[in-house]
């Protein structure tokens, strides 16, 4: 019997399979064909594929679904490289975030065009023209008009209020998608106190989901400072509570893991470790808190979790 | 100037000529990316049953289901142009093909709404949550 | 050349023992040491025109799987003891079914059966063969039959099975499954023949425990010392020649050349079909047994590579080697770099990532 061959590496790929948003192929202009850019991902600060679209009215993320030992049949063809991409709407406040964090370090207003400017991704320019980059820019800054010219500071009590309602869709699609979000991490502490109820367990699995969910598109540092402003405890060192197949999620890593000092010296993307949140407290205080320790039983030894 | 500057164009003019083609997700990787007679062989011994779809690829069984696009999504074949090879310069994709539901097939196993490909379906109405529009 | 794969042990697939082998690489060189017999297009000759009673249309209509056939049950064996034969034809070849069948008949009719001279049935032709099924229909009186046609297609996707089924278990469980058959539609078996497909002794008492009260004989070269097992592979062999002369291809082809010989690869015709219809990407229809080395050698070397899951080569390895770096995230949480990859279980469990470039 021949011996099995190897499998030699697929280099020449130049086609294909995509599932996009219906609205990147309704275009009423001629002259304004979608373009795939690379734009700084707010979450990982490297390049990730983007799509502009309706001359850059629109902006659309790119993601890829792939699985070892895949390929595609269309029509009358073989296409040997088996990713589906997704296509689909993204709001692109998350990509001008963080160049509004970084200016704001300075506490001054600015026009946001001299703001979202990045010579490594020149087409980060182009976000401000997405219909909603402008009118959106109040979720995440504070606006002035001066002369006719808007001026914009970076608020992340603006950006942690965005972000909460950003949250609490995501529960609710998550709920109507029927998405199962249990087997996480959780702390024991927050369903202990409150009680044996299974929604405040729920919940907790619901927000840590959601959150997690979100911070994909956000810095670490305000992931956890979303955290915070949810009322969510961090998970202190997730290796301890659970088996390794259930800590995936980034935001459970332990908080002396979050910090790369390499990162935080570069020239780009300097930046400050959150504010106190002293805004964001107050939204805090209006969290339903009835089931919360005080911060600092969230610091003492945590007991192994009991599941149920 | 960095690679990241460079765009690829997706030519839309080309939708029109595109037409609706049938999509079958394989569980094996082909190395082939061509002409195939898919419709000869695999479309005419496929066997439709009351839950899924049989046939049959190299000796293998398969059990597969056809399933929709995402509500407001279409499908698309995009193919490269003119290559250059460069990452430096701009690259243009047209579309050679349009779809708006797929089959995939697993190796033996009957589908379930647990498939990784089915669940991956539920990404463009989470994505709705996650980036639309916060009302004030 | 023996013609069934040969398969490493893996996992929960027990390997065929080795005698198994020997026996079954003796039985397909007696033969296809025959001439091969002459096959013309399919369906030129109709179903009227055939000799006798078996109806292979709702077969031919759907190829793909596994067919039971089968006789009237003589009244008579439903109250008199009766023996019964198990064979099977067409084991060897690389095209076609496999068609396993059984005949039975009252003790007191072993003489008549005898009678009809069916014994010797490897020495017959394939019209004399239908002729003696002509006999065999005649005497329904006493005599009743079953065919099971298990379709390449089928034996490719059972032999190249995630868990390997290998053909001589496919066999037993065939061979098994028509005694059952017979029993449960009344028949009165006392004594059981059949040919051997493996070591006899083992096969013997695998039969004798799954069928207590039932005389069980199993012997190498059976159909020529037992003329019930005769009339079976009679009856086996009648089928798969009709089936393969008359074959429906599925895959929309065209005019296929029907001249593929005894379907033995050591037939040139046999081979040289096998060259004209290898189709790169599909390779076969699902004439042809995939899992055949004939079949894989000629693919091998001619189609464009396939890779699956469970492939040795790749799909072992690389599962391994996800484990390996998924095992590795698990401790390296400590790596900022490795941001990217721990993306959210929701995109991990979908296996959707973001793309650096298209």
């Amino acid at each position: 019997m021949a011996a099995k061959k190897k499998r030699t590496p697929n280099t020449q790929n130049d086609s294909w399979v995509v599932i996009a948003a219906d609205s990147v192929t309704e275009t009423q202009k001629p002259d304004c064909d979608p373009d795939f850019v690379k734009l700084r991902n707010p979450s990982t600060e490297e390049a990730s594929l983007y799509l502009l679209g309706a001359g850059d009215a629109q902006l659309y993320e790119v993601k890829a679904f792939e699985e070892d030992f895949h390929s595609w049949f269309v029509g009358q063809t073989v296409q040997r490289d088996g990713k589906l991409l997704f296509v689909t709407q993204m709001d692109p406040l998350y990509l001008i975030l963080p160049y509004m964090i970084k200016s704001g370090q300075e506490g001054k207003f600015q026009p946001v065009d001299q703001v979202v400017k990045d010579d490594e991704f020149p087409a980060s320019s182009r976000l401000l023209r997405c219909t909603r980059s402008l009118t959106s820019l109040h979720h995440i800054a504070e606006e002035k008009e001066v002369g006719g010219l808007k001026f914009h500071r970076y608020s992340q009590e603006r950006t942690m209020n965005w972000l909460q309602k950003k949250v609490e869709r995501t529960i609710v699609a998550l709920k109507k998608k029927n998405i199962c979000v249990g087997e996480g991490v959780k702390s024991t502490t927050y369903v202990r106190v409150k009680s044996e109820s299974d929604d405040r367990e729920d919940t907790e699995d619901y927000l840590r989901y959601a959150h997690g969910l979100i911070s994909e598109y956000i810095s670490e540092e305000l992931s956890k400072a979303l955290l915070k402003h949810l009322g969510l405890p961090e998970l202190k060192s997730p290796k301890e509570t659970e088996p390794p197949s259930k800590k995936r999620k980034l935001s459970d890593k332990p908080v002396e893991a979050g910090e790369d000092y390499t990162k935080f010296n570069s020239a780009d993307f300097a930046r400050k470790p959150p504010k106190k949140m002293t805004a964001a407290q107050k939204t805090l205080a209006k969290v339903d808190k009835s089931g919360m320790k005080p911060m600092s039983s969230f610091f003492s030894p945590k007991t192994k979790a009991e599941k149920k | 100037m960095s690679c990241n500057a460079s765009v690829t164009c997706l030519h839309l003019s080309s939708l029109k000529g595109a037409e609706k083609a049938p999509v079958h997700l394989m569980p094996c990787e082909i190395e082939h990316t061509g002409h195939a007679q898919v419709s000869q062989y695999f479309t005419a011994t496929t066997k439709e049953n009351k839950k899924d779809k049989t046939v049959s690829f190299r000796g293998r069984g398969l059990k597969g289901q056809e399933i929709s696009c995402p509500q407001g999504h279409t499908g698309l074949v995009l193919k490269e142009v003119d290559r250059h090879g460069s990452d430096q310069e701009d690259r243009k994709v047209k579309v050679t093909s349009v779809f708006d539901k797929l089959t995939y097939w697993n190796l033996e196993t009957p589908p379930t709404s647990d498939d990784i490909v089915v669940m991956a379906m539920d990404w463009p109405e989470l994505a709705e949550a996650i980036h639309g529009t916060i009302e004030d | 050349m023996f013609e069934e794969r040969c398969f490493e042990p893996r996992m929960s697939a027990s390997p065929p023992p080795v005698q198994v082998v020997a026996v079954i690489y003796s039985k397909i060189q007696n033969r296809s040491g025959k001439a091969a017999v002459e096959v013309k297009r399919r369906a030129t000759q109709p179903p009227s025109e055939q000799s006798a009673a078996m109806d292979l249309k709702q077969f031919e209509a759907d190829n793909s799987g596994s067919f039971r056939l089968a006789s009237r049950i003589p009244d008579v064996c439903r109250t008199e003891d009766c023996c019964l034969g198990v064979d099977e034809a067409g084991r060897g070849p690389v095209l076609g079914p496999m068609v396993y069948g059984i005949c039975f008949c009252p003790v007191s009719k072993k003489e008549e059966l005898k009678d009809l001279k069916v014994a010797d049935s490897k020495t017959l032709n394939e019209a004399e063969r239908e002729n003696l099924f002509q006999k065999l229909d005649e005497a329904q009186s006493y005599v009743g039959w079953a065919l099971q046609i298990l379709s390449p297609n089928m034996i490719s996707t059972s032999m190249l099975q995630r868990t390997k089924y290998n053909l001589n278990a496919l066999s037993h469980d065939t061979a098994i499954g028509l005694i059952q058959y017979a029993l449960d539609s009344g028949v009165q078996l006392k004594e059981v023949y059949v040919d051997t497909v493996g070591p006899a002794e083992k096969y013997e008492e695998k039969l004798s425990q799954r069928f207590p009260g039932i005389q069980v004989t199993v012997r190498p070269k059976a159909d020529s010392l037992f003329p019930v097992v005769s009339a079976a592979s009679i009856c086996a062999k009648v089928a798969r020649d009709r089936v393969v002369k008359g074959w429906n291809f599925a895959e929309d082809l065209g005019e296929i050349d029907a001249d593929y010989g005894s379907g033995y690869p050591n037939d040139p015709k046999t081979k040289e079909w096998l060259l004209k219809y290898l189709d790169p990407v599909f390779g076969y229809p699902q004439f042809v047994r995939f899992s055949w080395s004939t079949a894989q050698t000629l693919m091998d070397s001619k189609a464009v590579p396939v890779h699956w899951d469970d492939d040795e080569e790749d799909g072992e390895k690389a599962a391994q080697r996800q484990n390996n770096r998924s095992m590795l995230s698990y401790f390296s949480a400590s790596a900022e770099g490795d941001r990217a990859q721990q993306t959210h279980r929701f995109f991990s469990e979908r296996r959707l990532k973001s793309l650096k470039s298209l």
